[in-house]
């Protein structure tokens, strides 16, 4: 395993963020920590990225312990945060000069000239950050990650707040960093479909804890392949079957308002939690 | 090392970019110190032998470069708290010292650049001293501690709000009691032993002494100005070693 995260703990005021997790994530996998806001995802990936110090549990790279101030790991791991933190008075080409500095990157200009070609912001790069919308930060951000080629990338909330078009833009984006240049990908998202699109794998996390997880399709088939939703007067009550004529049968007997569909991943959270991940 | 060339690259970049405010930052101030100070109250004046130009150009300078240098901690708090590019230096696989030495660099050349301004106001105002070459180690211990400062500060602090409370209350007082403007052994008792709890007091004796050359203890003032910094240095270590996002 590249990562494996054995009863992670993290406490802020006594009270428990990440509630002893653990997880392992494989070299070339993409993994998806699914939950809403105030899950955990943020707080576990700080730890995994060393941004943060675990109250208790260890984590391991390739069977090696890390802590916060274990350089040769920190070498291997880029991460996006979930906040464009750019410098916003340096120009793009400068923001990725900084990142080449800090890492000991030797041939600045190749590193450099490859990231923004990449990013495709190479028009871009005298301008300030500030000057740059919102997709076009956010591909610089994931684009300074990788300009020391990281064994794995985290991306924390890669696309919240962003329009759908430059939503789907970085979705090719991201999955061709993890398809085609064969690096590992560890996000954090509140978006089902984004979490469907991306990942080999869902963690789905609730309250600190690990509620479910699997691919995609396993934890679907966890609930059943087909959802009735039944129109109540103040709900939705959802009922789950294994076939879609089971579903239909059951939509034909009852009088409210009904519709059949496929599973989801919400549901999967909603069966699990008792909640909507977006409540 | 390559902490220190990547935040100190960054830093003087964004100061480039902030030069002319910067300038006209440390310009506008000191000469209003001056005129308040040097004309309108101590024209005709003496300290001891030395006429109150000479004693308060010193003075002037101290306080000019420790606010540039301070200074570094709400470049350092905003880039913690609006955007965050701090967190890309504890990301990065450098130590931590190195991310401190880079800031603290940062603080010197910051600095460093009214030292020039205050003291060509001071001959056109007719300071006849010529500093001696101990006015390097001194300004450099000077900006050393109070960049070191800064940065302790800024990463302690849990808001704007705190940062403001610091200022008000510890970097405010310390200007006017560190003896930039009067000499300490002319204060109140009460306040003279509050003024040696603040560094500034000795490094202000330190570049005071190297321009006008008073009988200030070298050894004891750079001894203690050390000392402090030692600790200073030690203090942001643990801080940055525990600060979590």
């Amino acid at each position: 395993m590249l990562i494996e995260a054995v009863e992670l703990v993290k406490k802020f005021d006594k009270k428990a963020a990440v509630d002893g997790i653990s997880l392992s994530v494989g070299t070339g996998e993409s993994v998806a920590l699914l939950g809403p806001n105030g899950a955990g995802k943020t707080t576990t990936v700080n730890m995994l990225t060393g941004l943060s110090r675990p109250t208790s549990g260890k984590i391991l790279y390739n069977g090696k312990v890390f802590s916060a101030d274990d350089n040769n790991i920190k070498r291997e791991i880029g991460v996006v945060p979930q906040h464009n933190n750019v410098d916003r008075d340096l120009t793009v080409e400068e923001n990725l000069i900084v990142h080449c500095k800090l890492f000991g990157i030797k041939d600045i200009q190749k590193a450099v000239s490859g990231a923004l070609d990449f990013s495709g912001l190479g028009d871009h790069k005298d301008k300030t950050a500030e000057k740059l919308s919102g997709g076009m930060k956010r591909r610089l951000v994931i684009a300074r990650a990788l300009l020391h080629n990281p064994k794995v990338l985290f991306l924390d909330e890669p696309t919240t707040g962003l329009d759908a078009s430059v939503r789907r833009t970085l979705w090719n984006f991201i999955r061709s960093i993890n398809k085609n240049h064969g690096c590992t990908v560890v996000m954090t998202t509140h978006y089902i479909e984004e979490a469907e699109m991306l990942s080999d794998r869902v963690i789905i996390m609730d309250s600190g804890k690990i509620a479910a997880e699997g691919k995609t399709k396993e934890l679907k088939n966890t609930i059943g392949k087909y959802a009735l939703d039944v129109y109540k007067e103040n709900e939705i009550e959802t009922i789950y079957f294994e076939t879609r004529h089971e579903a239909i049968n059951t939509l034909e007997k009852i009088t409210e308002e009904a519709k059949v569909r496929e599973v989801t991943l919400e549901d999967v959270y909603l069966k699990i939690t008792g909640r909507r991940i977006d409540a | 090392m390559n902490g220190i060339i990547g935040v100190l690259y960054r830093e003087m970049r964004v100061l480039k970019s902030r030069i002319y405010r910067n300038i006209l930052a440390s310009s506008v101030s000191p000469l209003l110190f001056l005129l308040a100070f040097g004309y309108g109250i101590g024209r005709n004046s003496t300290v001891g032998q030395t006429g109150y130009i000479d004693f308060l150009i010193p003075g002037l300078i101290a306080m000019t470069s420790m606010n540039q240098s301070y200074g570094i901690s709400s470049d350092i708090n905003i880039s913690r708290f609006y955007f965050k590019t701090f967190d890309e230096y504890l990301l990065a696989p450098v130590g931590r010292w190195e991310i401190i030495t880079g800031e603290v660099i940062y603080g010197i050349i910051k600095g460093l650049i009214p030292v020039i301004i205050i003291l060509i106001y001071g001959y056109i105002a007719g300071m006849r001293h010529i500093p001696s070459l101990v006015m390097i180690p001194a300004l450099l211990m000077h900006l050393i501690i109070f960049s070191l400062m800064g940065i302790a500060v800024a990463l302690k602090v849990k808001n704007h709000g705190d940062q403001f409370a610091v200022n008000a209350f510890v970097i405010t007082p310390m200007i006017f009691l560190s003896g930039t403007f009067y000499p300490v052994e002319k204060m109140p008792l009460v306040v003279k032993y509050l003024a040696h709890i603040f560094p500034m007091t000795y490094t202000t004796t330190l570049i005071r002494g190297s321009v006008i050359g008073t009988e200030a203890s070298y050894m004891l003032n750079f001894g203690i100005s050390a000392l402090i910094a030692g600790f200073l240095f030690w203090l942001c270590l643990y801080i940055v070693k525990e600060m979590e996002p």
